[in-house]
């Protein structure tokens, strides 16, 4: 029986929406899908609770960063695709630049200290 | 865009709020179906693989909770739950919900009621164009003899047309005056107001006839010459069924025929409020026009544009001077003019301050019945402090409980605003009920008689009026109790008992006394105003009129102008004062020209025969009425010294006049009147008359006004064609008026026959003003007294109930009922003294502005506060009475064991 492994990482607090705008580049995806996708593309690593997915998709909608549609699941269930807004690419833009920013100063922390 | 976007997505979520949440669960549950599948695939049995993915899935209704509130959601969704939640609440309280609607019903739609009468009498524009450049333009005089300087005087024509000539600060000047008509020819003689119009009268106010047209320049040039009529839109519909033929037909106005060539759009009765035709004034005879003391006309204005009101009542004043120096002033110095806004003469300055009065005291009565509410809910709170502290306790935020608990207490008030649109609505026909030209004076007094009580109504601004008060009161209630009671004391709220929240209680406590003693002073101002009011009743109900009003039966009557030559009226007054005399159960007929307390009739310069003539102007005033020598003897007006006129006393022989005792004591001071040569200014008696009598004061001002210096003249010398008729009888007054109508209709008929009323009727009328304020005040203060009651009995039992315990050890230890007794309406009686004193200072401050609408009171009678602190402690002894007595009920045994 698969147990959620200990090496499993929490999200660094604030990369959820990153995170999620990123995947949506892709394509448009439903939510589960957004869930599996982060959780497949960190080979495990990271995992994403519904509890704070759909809050998270809710969030980013009312800031008008991702737009939804319901459509088609291929399993042919009736599900809502999420698609990153213009507004949604700039905003990931910006967050990848602070990002990696904070990345580089942790990095250059631990390294010398 | 990506505001937009956002945008469109709240506006979903809060617009499809069901929907919103089915699609929530739909994502939800197809997320959870791939997690199940998921297992599965792994090799989990299907039951297993529910429970996992549930467990994977964790708390979903915290996971819509959560999602919801992020879709900004919460805001509506809890003022919904709010709402289900206080209505299921308060269905639980009926008791408390009953008591706060009706409460507030009569609180609110009392207010409701007044605001419309305020609105409609003093806040809405007039209804004419342009209403703000409307100014009402008045003589100014100065005092004279036994008379005030006044800025409002009427003009004369002459001095009108002088104006008129040389202004130019006004667009149209509309001159008017009220008139009586017999209206005769087709159907019953009528007796109609009516205003007699200055051309440009209409024009001036922006008023144009429906049907036909209105006065021609032609027909405002030369006097008596065309006689037209323009017919008021009631009396077209009435008596002519709204025949436009009606046009170009002539119809019989005081024996002439009048042309009528227009109607007036219905509703518009003029400025006097009650007109029901209009003629021009050019109908009027030369010599009467070109009178220059005959002042009788109003002028109304309208200004040009862009001139201010203060600059037109300074032009005014100019040209006043100027005119007062063509046509200097006979009365004691110089006349001049002036302009107001015709808006702030809408109505009388009396009936505007009692309105006023009346807007402020149902105000008090709405803050006490929310102080009374507040009081309650203070006490419910206290029933469930449990229950909120377990609310706090499992995590409720304080904000949100505020919330529902300001919920519940909007939810009460518009309750209450609903069924106060019920009282409102019975408020306002009340009010409309109400006799404009008697309740408020309207002859007497200035006030333009265009707005009057029967246009109040219920409008949409008395119910936005209304709601905001609801919304208002709702918070003014509901807030300080819900504040105070989630004031955080969890563990003290959830100690079993609660016998260790008397922090908190007495904190609570402290406000609920601080709100009845609010309510008591408030209780205490409205009091004050009502006992003064119903003081100042009492004293004019005391005052002596002069004559008895009992068992009399007034009419008026006009001879129509050309239907009797003036040489055989004597003998008409005659055959009637005969005929009406023998009528069954009449034992006196009298004739009077003026009826009395309705505002005086006549007055004119009086002239000594046996002095020195006096310059031109500074002859005294005195009032002159025309009687019947029966008419003493019917009002009981008693003769004090000589002689009554006799029936001797006629055309042609020597002219007598009768005095009135203030006449008598004014002019002669020092000297016998009897026998005297006076000259009066009408009648026909400058020349001279004898004096032959003194007969004791009538009040024909008004029951507040001491009378005035009186000279009577006998109809038999002097003849008038209009008269009021005086039959004193035996019998109930109001039945003789059938067979006067008839007994008049035989020897006179077509004379028409008009305000008949008793004369008890009359006097009533004369103090309606003063009788409307007083009940009404009476009632608000009544109102007042009740809920001051109910709130320190709330406030007793309250107490009594916390103290059951110390009242038990007080009686165990031996304490007497006598003595629990005097413990709790002790407290009543000093928190209703600390109202009295809070109240005694704001109503001596208060009743200062009562003191206009005062007769013979001053506004701080000491009799009047003395009686209502009796009166207000006596209710309070009452309401901690009660308690009071329950608290002695206590079982000393009882109490400590449950404590």
């Amino acid at each position: 029986m698969p147990r959620p492994s200990a090496s499993k990482a929490e999200l660094v607090p604030g990369t959820l929406d990153m995170l999620i705008l990123q995947t949506l580049t892709v394509q448009p995806l439903h939510g589960y899908a957004v869930a599996q996708h982060i959780e497949r593309l960190s080979e495990s690593v990271l995992r994403v609770e519904q509890g704070s997915l759909y809050p998270a998709l809710e969030r980013l909608q009312k800031k008008g960063w991702v737009t939804s549609k319901w459509g088609e699941s291929p399993t042919g269930r009736r599900a809502r695709y999420y698609t990153i807004s213009a507004a949604g690419r700039k905003q990931l833009g910006a967050e990848i630049t602070s990002f990696d920013r904070a990345l580089l100063a942790i990095n250059r922390v631990m390294r010398r200290a | 865009m990506s505001f937009l976007d956002g945008l469109r997505h709240r506006l979903r979520t809060l617009v499809r709020g069901s929907r919103y949440e089915r699609e929530l669960n739909e994502e939800l549950e197809f997320h959870l179906s791939l997690d199940e599948m998921q297992a599965e695939h792994r090799g989990l049995a299907g039951d297993e693989a529910r429970v996992f993915a549930r467990r994977r899935f964790g708390n979903v209704t915290y996971l819509k909770e959560e999602t919801r509130r992020m879709a900004g959601f919460s805001l509506i969704d809890a003022a919904r739950q709010d709402l289900r939640f206080a209505i299921r609440t308060l269905r639980r309280a009926p008791g408390f919900t009953l008591t706060a609607v009706l409460t507030l019903a009569i609180g609110i739609g009392a207010n409701t009621a007044i605001f419309s009468a305020v609105n409609t009498l003093l806040l809405r524009p007039l209804p004419f164009r342009e209403p703000d450049r409307l100014m009402q333009i008045t003589l100014v005089t100065p005092a004279a003899e036994g008379r005030p300087a006044r800025s409002d005087m009427v003009w004369s024509f002459p001095k009108f047309a002088a104006l008129r000539d040389a202004q130019n600060v006004f667009e149209d000047l509309g001159l008017y005056e009220e008139t009586q008509s017999s209206l005769t020819g087709d159907g019953d003689p009528e007796r109609i107001s009516g205003e007699m119009i200055g051309g440009r009268y209409l024009p001036t106010l922006g008023i144009a006839p429906v049907v036909g047209r209105g006065i021609l320049p032609e027909e405002d040039q030369h006097p008596d010459t065309r006689f037209i009529v323009i017919l008021g839109d009631a009396l077209w519909k009435r008596r002519y069924n709204a025949d436009p033929a009606i046009l170009g037909k002539a119809i019989t106005l005081d024996g002439k025929p009048f042309t009528v060539v227009g109607v007036l759009p219905p509703g518009f009765k003029g400025l006097t409020g009650k007109a029901e035709l209009m003629v021009p004034v050019m109908t009027r005879d030369g010599p009467g026009l070109a009178e220059k003391w005959s002042h009788e006309f109003e002028l109304v204005g309208r200004l040009r544009k862009g001139v201010t009101p203060e600059a037109a009542a300074r032009a005014m004043a100019v040209l006043g001077a100027r005119i007062d120096a063509e046509i200097p002033g006979r009365v004691g110095g110089h006349w001049g003019a002036t302009a107001r806004e015709l808006n702030g003469v809408r109505v009388d300055p009396l009936v505007r301050r009692s309105l006023l009065v009346l807007l402020g005291a149902v105000a008090c009565v709405l803050l006490i019945a929310c102080a009374n509410i507040a009081n309650l809910l203070l006490g419910r709170a206290t029933s469930r402090r449990r229950e909120i502290g377990v609310r706090l306790a499992i995590g409720a935020g304080r904000s949100r409980l505020v919330r529902q608990l300001l919920t519940e207490s909007l939810l009460l008030s518009l309750l209450g605003a609903a069924a106060s649109v019920l009282v409102a609505w019975w408020g306002v026909k009340l009010l409309g009920a109400v006799n404009p030209a008697s309740t408020l004076r309207a002859q007497q007094l200035g006030g333009l008689g265009a707005v009057v009580f029967s246009s109040v109504r219920l409008d949409a601004s008395a119910m936005i009026f209304a709601a905001a008060l609801a919304v208002i009161t709702g918070l003014l209630f509901g807030l300080a109790p819900a504040l105070q009671a989630t004031r955080p004391s969890l563990t003290a709220s959830l100690t079993v008992g609660g016998e260790r929240v008397r922090g908190a209680m007495l904190r609570r406590f402290a406000s609920r006394n601080m709100l009845v003693i609010a309510e008591v002073a408030l209780a205490i101002v409205l009091l004050a105003g009502s006992g003064l009011l119903l003081r100042s009743l009492g004293k004019m109900l005391a005052v002596n009129p002069g004559f008895d009003p009992r068992s009399v039966l007034t009419l008026r009557m006009t001879v129509p102008r050309q239907s009797m030559a003036r040489d055989s009226l004597p003998a008409f007054y005659d055959l009637m004062l005969a005929r009406l005399g023998a009528l069954p159960g009449v034992t006196d007929v009298g004739l009077g020209n003026c009826p009395p307390l309705a505002g005086g009739c006549n007055s004119t310069e009086i002239t000594f025969l046996d002095r020195p003539p006096v310059p031109d102007g500074s002859a005294p005033e005195v009032g002159v009425n025309w009687v019947s020598p029966s008419w003493f003897s019917a009002l009981r007006v008693p003769l004090k010294r000589g002689r009554l006129f006799t029936a001797a006393d006629r055309v042609g022989a020597p002219k007598v006049v009768v005095m009135s005792e203030t006449a008598a004591r004014r002019y002669w001071p020092n000297e016998d009147p009897i026998g005297k040569r006076v000259g009066l200014g009408q009648g026909g008696f400058a020349d001279g008359a004898t004096v032959v009598g003194i007969v004791g004061d009538v009040r024909f001002g008004s029951i507040d006004s001491l009378p005035r210096p009186e000279a009577y003249i006998s109809y038999f010398q002097s003849v008038r064609q209009g008269m009021m008729i005086y039959l004193r009888g035996t019998s109930d007054p109001a039945s003789m008026a059938g067979p006067a109508r008839h007994a008049i209709r035989e020897i006179a008929p077509g004379f028409p026959v008009y305000d008949v009323l008793t004369l008890r009727a009359r006097v009533a009328d004369a103090m309606a003003q003063a009788r409307f304020s007083a009940i009404l005040l009476a009632l608000f203060a009544g109102v007042a007294l009740a809920l001051a009651g109910i709130g320190i009995y709330g406030v007793m039992s309250f107490s009594v109930a916390q103290r059951t315990r110390e009242i038990g050890i007080r009686m165990a230890l031996g304490a007497e009922r006598r003595n629990v007794l005097m413990l709790v309406v002790g407290q009543g009686i000093a928190l209703a003294g600390a109202g009295v004193i809070v109240g005694l200072a704001a109503a001596l401050a208060a009743t200062r502005v009562l003191r206009a609408l005062l007769f013979d009171v001053a506004p701080s009678d000491p009799v009047t506060f003395a009686s209502i602190i009796v009166l207000l402690l006596g209710a309070a002894l009452l309401a901690s009475w009660l308690p009071a007595r329950r608290a002695t009920r206590v079982d000393p045994t009882q109490a400590l064991r449950g404590g």
